[in-house]
Parts: structure tokens; sequence; C-alpha cells
């Protein structure tokens, strides 16, 4: 079923291209209340100007370099210099960008990769399949391993192979049908060109680094010889690093700045008041609780059924994010296709939670819940959660830990936690969280039936199959998992009147994804 | 307020050459301690770092912080090392002019703080010169016109601002000056890395004037009190008595004898600003020390914190000596020993 497979990217490819054209508005999760908040009155297309962006979650640490980014400020520079072989739609579909065709054998034990012809980097290479393996390698160079290595780590390094000076043929160690998917979460898999150098930083974005100081300013300007006709219509792009909405809030309202990212919805108000406008995206990112399902209190499945069912997610919603949000399940991926929508909603029930506690003999259970600033609203969401949970008389105690803590030598380690993640489709974020070989089993969850069903899901073509096998896995998880997912975030972003061709992104990036290609000023 | 009686007290009847050069002795015994002091507060800041849960590397890694990448970056940054040898290879390294490069990028600290230095710098002599010259002025002119109307408002207006902290001052000026009511200043100072703020001098307008409000009250009051008392004093009343005009006898009879006490609250004034500034450049995204401090702290950054902590110090230490020696200067009893 290799055919069904290349449809589906195919199909993306072309939503892509009406994106890229017409600045089409995507329909989101949420519905009509989202669209209103995207209307932009800055008319049709037009070249030239300087857009400039006000963003927070910058830090010194801050990088070009695209094996190594991890947060989401680093994309807004990342994902217009360099660009992916698959990239999201707004819609969070793959889509073919630099990549003309990604086929798996029949196995799904080996990837032939084809590039697109006559794109250049910005040092003036030629975009070839030598670049595709050197970025490979990069990324998962065992000494220095990028941010995507631990998704791709199925890749059989030494036998990667040339075909042609377009085409290269990547093995895998292991059955890897979702390589596709998993190149396709943006900024984690851009190709570099062969002997990248930081110093001078080369993508084949549609803008090239002029100046960058991290955690302070960066300037980018458009990239002549881009390859996408017509794009993009800026000239320039100069992004300041804000420590703090309120600053970043009055940059927008004084005129400063002609974007913003990452608000939270208490500004939305002021923000329209002031007659600028909010870009409102049903993020797919998923800001989880964890609980380790091994040792410990959790390790008894009453008490963790018990633990989902204190939480009134929309109440949740409505006071970390302003109501605004998608309500989750427990279950992560929400826009993959294999995403289990049949599965019944939870809701709170603080009965049913009494009485699994008190199966498990835990009436009057106390834990404490490790917490950190680390995504937006996480703190607050923990003390909402304490604060429901004392419904069914447990006692929650809230820990709050500096961010370097929390990441610290505990991480991964914690009983009773949270963590951020961007969108990621179901079976790479699998691979990701929640099978024994996992780099991030937060919940060290290891469920031989369903380590088995992956093994079987990411060693056929056949999507029908895998969302069958898919649906099973996300079946164990609804009832034994130890994840709490009350909700997906939104992400809200602020921008002014003269900012034309913002789409909200599902990825769970801020500004449509960063996508600055698509943007004009009037 | 103490400091300058006490360091006269203890640099005064040491030596015969004390008693010559009361300035330069004091000089140079406040920078030998004030050296002792830098090194002492490094320690300290660095011992501090290291009792603190977590590292740079985790700070840097975040969500992607497998033990094994984890333990990749604290290896690549020397995170291993035992902490005395940190500290030393730090240290040996400063005193070669070498403030060591950032956990965070990579980059020399002095490019990374350098330029921030300066516009610190910048930020606090405007608000401290230009605030010195108005609560200077106000107090002088508060206490000519003692208990009449000007006086007493502005004696609870002041009272008023300083009762109010910086960052409120600095949100009301934002609304009312740049982004709700009138748009006459821009509400954050934003200017390219390796431009000097004077070249936008439109964007130091409001953090300026948030400093400059916090800070006029104290130097107002003091200058107010110290101001009455010099013109209850009898050569004043002698000098009135003679028919000196009333202008003559403020500048030239009581304000150089009131100046001294003022002179220590501007001196403290100073040393505010140099923390103050850390809350205004926070607020209005002024590129400067403080928030450079912010991040730093946050990225645990450790040659950066140490590099910003060792320059607000020195700042404090000169500063510091600095008031004693313009205190001492306008006051010549005080450089006599009291015998």
């Amino acid at each position: 079923m290799t055919f069904s497979r290349r449809e589906f990217l195919k199909a993306g490819l072309a939503g892509s291209l009406a994106v890229g054209g017409g600045g089409l508005l995507s329909a989101c999760g949420t519905g009509d209340t989202i669209k209103a908040f995207t209307t932009s009155t800055a008319g049709k297309p037009r070249y030239g100007g300087t857009l400039r962006a006000g963003l927070t979650g910058g830090s010194t640490a801050d990088t070009l370099d695209p094996v190594s980014a991890i947060t989401n400020v680093d994309f807004s520079r990342i994902d217009n210099l360099y660009e992916p072989l698959i990239g999201l739609t707004p819609d969070a579909q793959p889509v073919y960008v630099l990549a003309e065709e990604v086929t798996p054998n029949a196995k799904a034990t080996e990837w032939t990769i084809r590039v697109k012809q006559g794109i250049t980097f910005h040092n003036g290479k030629t975009l070839t399949a030598d670049d595709v393996i050197y970025t490979f390698q990069q990324i998962l160079n065992p000494k220095t391993p990028g941010s995507a290595a631990a998704g791709l780590a199925s890749i059989d390094l030494k036998g990667m192979t040339k075909l042609d000076a377009y085409t290269a043929r990547i093995p895998c160690s292991t059955p890897f049908a979702t390589l596709a998917e998993a190149l396709a979460i943006p900024g984690y898999s851009d190709i570099i060109p062969v002997g990248y150098d930081l110093s001078a930083p080369a993508g084949t974005g549609p803008f090239k680094v002029k100046s960058f100081s991290p955690g302070t300013q960066s300037t980018f300007v458009r990239y002549d010889g881009y390859w996408q006709p017509g794009l993009p219509y800026l000239d320039e792009i100069v992004i300041t690093d804000y420590s703090d909405q309120t600053s970043q809030v009055n940059a927008l309202l004084a005129g400063q700045v002609d974007v913003v990212n990452l608000l939270s919805a208490d500004v939305i108000s002021e923000v329209q008041g002031e007659g600028k406008n909010i870009l409102l995206s049903a993020g797919g990112g998923w800001n989880p609780f964890t609980m380790r399902v091994d040792t410990g209190t959790f390790s008894d499945v009453r008490i963790r059924q018990a633990m989902r069912l204190v939480v009134d997610r929309q109440q949740m919603l409505d006071l970390v994010f302003g109501g605004f949000g998608t309500v989750g399940n427990d279950l992560f991926g929400i826009w993959a296709p294999e995403y289990d929508h049949s599965l019944p909603q939870r809701h709170q029930d603080l009965d049913q939670a009494r009485f699994l506690l008190k199966a498990a003999g835990a009436e009057d259970l106390r834990v404490t819940l490790v917490t950190s600033d680390i995504a937006q609203g996480t703190v607050l969401a923990a003390q909402v959660f304490a604060q429901q949970a004392s419904g069914a008389g447990v006692t929650v105690n809230v820990d709050d830990v500096t961010v370097d803590e929390f990441y610290g030598t505990n991480y991964l380690k914690w009983q009773f936690a949270q963590d951020y993640w961007f969108y990621n489709f179901y079976l790479p974020q699998v691979s990701l969280a929640t099978l024994p070989t996992a780099s991030f089993n937060e919940t060290h969850w290891d469920n031989s039936r369903y380590n088995s069903l992956y093994a079987q899901a990411i060693a056929t073509t056949d999507t029908s199959l895998r969302t069958e096998l898919a649906h099973e896995m996300q079946q164990l998880e609804y009832n034994e998992g130890g994840y709490i997912i009350p909700f997906f975030p939104p992400v809200i972003d602020g921008f002014g009147t003269n900012v034309g061709g913002l789409v909200p992104s599902k990825s769970g990036l801020s500004l449509g994804a960063y996508d600055f290609k698509n943007v004009w000023l009037s | 307020m103490t400091t300058a009686t006490e360091a006269t007290e203890r640099a005064g009847p040491t030596s015969k050459a004390a008693r010559r050069h009361p300035i330069r002795d004091l000089v140079i015994k406040r920078s030998l301690i004030g050296i002792l002091t830098l090194v002492l507060v490094s320690i300290l800041i660095f011992a501090a770092t290291q009792t603190l849960p977590g590292n740079a590397a985790s700070a840097v890694l975040l969500n992607t912080a497998t033990p094994q990448r984890l333990h990749a970056l604290e290896v690549q940054l020397g995170l291993t090392r035992p902490a005395v040898d940190q500290y030393w290879t730090w240290l040996v390294g400063v005193l070669h002019g070498n403030f060591g490069k950032s956990l965070a990028n990579g980059q020399p600290v002095s490019t990374l703080i350098g330029g921030r230095i300066l516009n610190s710098l910048v930020l606090v002599v405007l608000a401290g010169a230009i605030g010195t010259l108005i609560g200077v002025g106000l107090g002088v002119l508060a206490a000519a016109r003692r208990d009449s109307v000007f006086d007493h408002v502005l004696s609870v207006v002041a009272l008023a601002v300083t009762a109010l902290p910086e960052f409120v001052v600095a949100v009301v000026l934002v609304i009312f000056f740049a982004a709700v009511v009138i748009h006459w200043f821009p509400a954050v100072s934003v200017f390219a890395p390796g431009t000097p703020p004077w070249s936008n001098p439109r964007e130091l307008v409001l953090p300026v004037a948030t400093l400059v409000i916090v800070v006029v009250p104290y130097v107002f009051r003091m200058m107010r009190a110290s101001m009455i008392d010099a013109l209850e004093s009898d050569y004043v009343q002698m000098a009135q008595l003679k028919g000196v005009p009333k202008w003559r006898i403020l500048l030239f009879h009581a304000l150089p004898n009131a100046i001294a006490p003022t002179i220590q609250v501007i001196g403290l004034t100073f040393l505010y600003l140099a923390g103050g500034v850390v809350v205004v450049e926070y607020l209005f995204n002024y590129p400067g020390l403080g928030q450079a401090l912010v991040g730093a702290v946050s990225d645990r950054d450790i040659p950066q914190i140490q590099a910003i902590v060792l320059v607000l110090a020195a700042f404090y230490i000169a500063v510091n000596i600095l008031t004693d020696v313009i205190a001492l200067a306008v006051s010549p009893r005080r450089r006599l020993p009291r015998s």
C-alpha cells in the first residue's frame, strides 16, 4: 500500500500550495469563534517593508542551529532560515517542502528521499542528496545528538547511500513506517548544506540572517534566490526579544512592533480594545500531567483513573486560558489521522473518583505535584488541579521549582509532574513518550500489548491497518495510561492592522508557525 | 549617612601623612577593601549558584534533556568538574582580563555585556543627574518658602510618590504617554545591539523619567530638611541682618553647608539606581545589565552572572568611595581629626 501513503502526502502538498498562494484561512477545530479573531484588514499581498516582531520566550541560550533548536522562539528564526524535507500545513497535515518524493519500501525498512531540483542555499550551494545525508548525520551524531535524534533513532546512519545527485536511500535498523511524519515536525529536521558553518548559517529558507544577538535582537533579509515563485513579500524581519508580556503588549499598542507571540488570554480584550488583532490558533501542543505508572502511588491504575476523573477540563481551560483551547481526553496527537475520536469524552466524576480511591485504599491520598513555569499556564493548571482534586478528598501539594531544576537530573523521574510538547503525529509521539525505549517516557509506561501493537503499526505501510492498531493502543492509554491530558492549549498571538497573510497553525507554534514568507505589510 | 564620618574617624588620626592627605588615604584604603569585597562577592555568588538544583545544561536543553544529552552538554560546558576547580579557572581567567564564555551560547561574556554596561550606565547617570538637580532645586525652593502652600503640596506629593514602587510609576507613564492615552514616546526601549543609547533619545525618555520620579522625593526631602537647618543657623541670620539678598543667602551661605548630608543621599540614590534599573529595564525591555542579569539567572549562566554582579558590586564600591570623597571635599572641618 505504498501508493496510498504517497497519495496522502501529495494531497497534503496541494493543500499547502493553496495556502501559499492565497493566504487561506484554515478551518479550526473550535470553529467560528476563532475565525472572528483572525480577520486582517491588510488587503492584498504587497511587496517590501520590514516586519517587526516582539517575541517572548527567548534567552541568551537561543540558537540559529536547526539541529539543536528547542524553544518556540528559536523556531521563529529557524523556520525562516531553513526548510525541512516535509513540512506541516496550517491544518497540521504533512506536505512536501524540499522533498519531491519520500517513499518507503513495502516493509518500511528503507526510505527513498528525492529532493526538488534547482533549490539553492544562501551560500550558493545547490541542494542535493548529499545535504540530506549530511543533515541526518548531524542530527544523529552520537556525541552531540540533535533535538530530533530521539525521533529519528531508527535511521541506520552508516547505511545511507546516494542513488543519484538528488536521491538518497535511507535504510532503517528497525521498521520505520512513520519517517515521513517524524520529519514533518516543525523545526526538528531542517536541511543544512554539507560543511554547514554556524557562524555563517546557510539554509534554503526565504530569509537570510543579517545579524543575531541571542536574547536581544536578530535581523533577517529577503533571500532573492528563494525557490518558491513570488515569495517572500517582506524585505526584512527584525525579531526583538521581550522578557515580559507587559512590555510586549505595550510595544504592540504603541505601534513599535507589528506582531507579538505567546499572549495570555487576559490581554485579548486590551489588545482588541486598542484596535489591534488577535491571532488565535487551536494548537495541537499538549501540556500533560505525568504520573509514573511503574512505582509509588500511581502504580495502582485505580488511583491513576481517579486522578483523571477529578479534572474538570472545561473549568481548567476557563481558568488557565480564558476558555480558549480544546478539551483533551487523556490522549495525544489530536490532529493525527489515527487519533481516536470515538472514545467517550472523559468528564469530572468525583463520586467515581472517590469510589476508585476507596477501592485502592487511598481515601486520604496526599501527593506532591512538581510544577514549573515551563510553558504558558503550567503552574496555574497545577494549582487548578490541586483545587479540583480536593473535591475528591485528595490533597495535592504543588511544588513549584525552577525550570532548570525541573529539567535537571530528576527530569523523567518525577513521580507526578507536568511537561509540554508541541504537536506531533500519533506514532512518532509514541516512539518518544510511551515506549520502554522512548527517550522521554516520563510516565514509565511499559505495556507489552501496547508495545507489540506499536511494533506492528510501525512496520506496516497500510494506513488503515495502522489506524486500527493505533486505536487499540489509545484504548489502552485511555484506560490505564499515566498521562492526564486535560486540554490542548490555545496559541494566542497579536498583530497590527497593517499585517496580512498570518494563518493560524495547529502545530502549537506561534504566529502561524512563524511562516513569515507568506506575510505582507500594507 | 554614617559612612563618611566613620571613614574619617578611621582614616583620620592614624599618622602624619593621614592628616596631610586624608582623601588620598581614604581612596587607597577603601579601594583595597573594595577589591577584597569583590573577591568575596564572587565566591559568594559562585557558591550560591552551586547550591541551586539544576544547572546551565538543563536550562538550555529544557524538555529535550534526556540523560545522555544532559551529560554530553554538562561535559562540554565543564560542569562535571569539581566546583573549586571551576571557580579557580574562572578566577585565573578574570585576573588575565578574561571573563570567560557564556554557558548559554558560548560567546565571550565581555562582548555580551560590554554594550549593556554602557546602556545601563547611561540610564543610571542620566536619571541620577536629572533627579539630583530637580531634587536639590525643589528642596532649596521648598525650604526657602517653608510652610507655604508650595512647600506643603510638594512635601505631600513627595511622600505619596515615595510610597509608589517603580513598576507602578512605569506602568502609569506608559499608559499615559505611550500606549493608551497619547502616543508621544515609545512604550519600550528597543535599539539595535551596537548602537549607543544616546542615538535614540526618544527611547530613553520614559525609563529615565520613571527613575527620576522615584528618586527625586528622597533627594528633595533630605535637601529641604538640611536647608531648613542651615537657614535657621546663626550665620544665615547674620547675613540677613546685614541685608544680603535672599538668593545670595540661599546659594552662597546656606546651600554649601546644607549640601553635605544631601551628598550622602545622592550617593545612596545612585546605589539604589544601580539596582532599580533591573525592574525598569525589564518593564521597558531596555537592553541593559539588569535585563541581562535576569536572563542569565534563569539560564544559570554562571560566568555571565559573575561578571554582571561584579560590575554592579564595583559600581557600588566606587560610588561609596566617591560619595565619601566629595563629602570630605565639601566639608573642610570633617577633614580634621577629632581630638
